[in-house]
């Protein structure tokens, strides 16, 4: 391997370039299956084939008639888990692989204490919570809502910069 | 001088940054940090920090997505860390 290729695969590309091929992307994306960028919906339709599975309905909740652009479609023909929300999902994971396994920097890393399992848990959980109230995460409420000429985006923004400022504040108190 | 490990395995920025911080804070001057990181950003995040401090730092990349930085506190500590 040239030492060129070598700082291509294993050395971060520039902010600007990695911005532009996203914004690229978006575009192409949004042309093509008619969705800008997401991820949380994907796990939204997930966690609603589980509960589907324990018998409730959650398509009848009222939180489900507030975006019928994207869940009709789902709730009329589709498939909780296999959608195009699910294969934006399963794209970003098989990217990201490629890109490690080219840098041959994949390992599989290990849970390192409870201490951690429970922070990512908790986590875990507010930021879900958190993506539903916003409609979206980083991805489809703010890199998705900025280019929409949404003023959703700038809030969105806004308090993400906010709350990560808060989030550091607390970490740095208690590492 | 001594070496001291900083086992940041598992650990996703900016924790290890913020615990090598801490831990060259209780250092001697010329004590080595020898941090252990298995995520990308961390490498390029730490050695940015210790370069800015002028503080003297190698990043060794291992095999399998690991790596070892190693950071040496200056003799004379010019300002708080």
């Amino acid at each position: 391997m040239t030492q060129s290729i070598k700082k291509v695969l294993k050395k971060p590309w520039p902010f600007w370039l990695g911005g532009i091929l996203l914004g690229l992307a978006n575009v192409i994306l949004l042309a093509l299956s008619g969705i800008s960028w997401q991820i949380t919906s994907g796990f939204l339709l997930w966690g609603v084939g589980v509960l589907e599975w324990f018998g409730l309905d959650p398509f009848s909740w009222e939180y489900f008639s507030h975006f019928p652009v994207y869940y009709n479609p789902i709730i009329a023909e589709g498939n909780v888990f296999l959608n195009k929300y699910t294969l934006l999902n399963i794209g970003v994971v098989i990217g990201s692989l490629v890109a490690t396994l080219l840098a041959s920097q994949f390992k599989l890393k290990k849970i390192k204490n409870k201490k951690q399992l429970l922070f990512a848990l908790i986590g875990g959980i507010m930021m879900g919570y958190g993506s539903r109230l916003a409609a979206g995460c980083n991805v489809g409420a703010f890199f998705s809502g900025i280019p929409s000429f949404s003023l959703h985006g700038w809030v969105f923004g806004a308090f993400a910069i906010l709350g990560t400022w808060v989030g550091i504040k607390i970490l740095v108190k208690n590492i | 001088m001594s070496v001291i490990e900083l086992d940041c395995l598992s650990e996703l920025c900016p924790i290890p940054l913020l615990r090598a911080m801490k831990e060259l804070k209780k250092m001697k001057p010329e004590d080595v940090l020898l941090l252990h990181s298995d995520h990308s950003c961390v490498p390029i995040d730490v050695e940015k920090w210790a370069k800015g401090k002028n503080y003297p730092v190698e990043v060794v990349e291992l095999d399998g997505g690991e790596w070892d930085i190693y950071i040496q506190k200056p003799k004379k500590s010019r300002e708080g860390i």
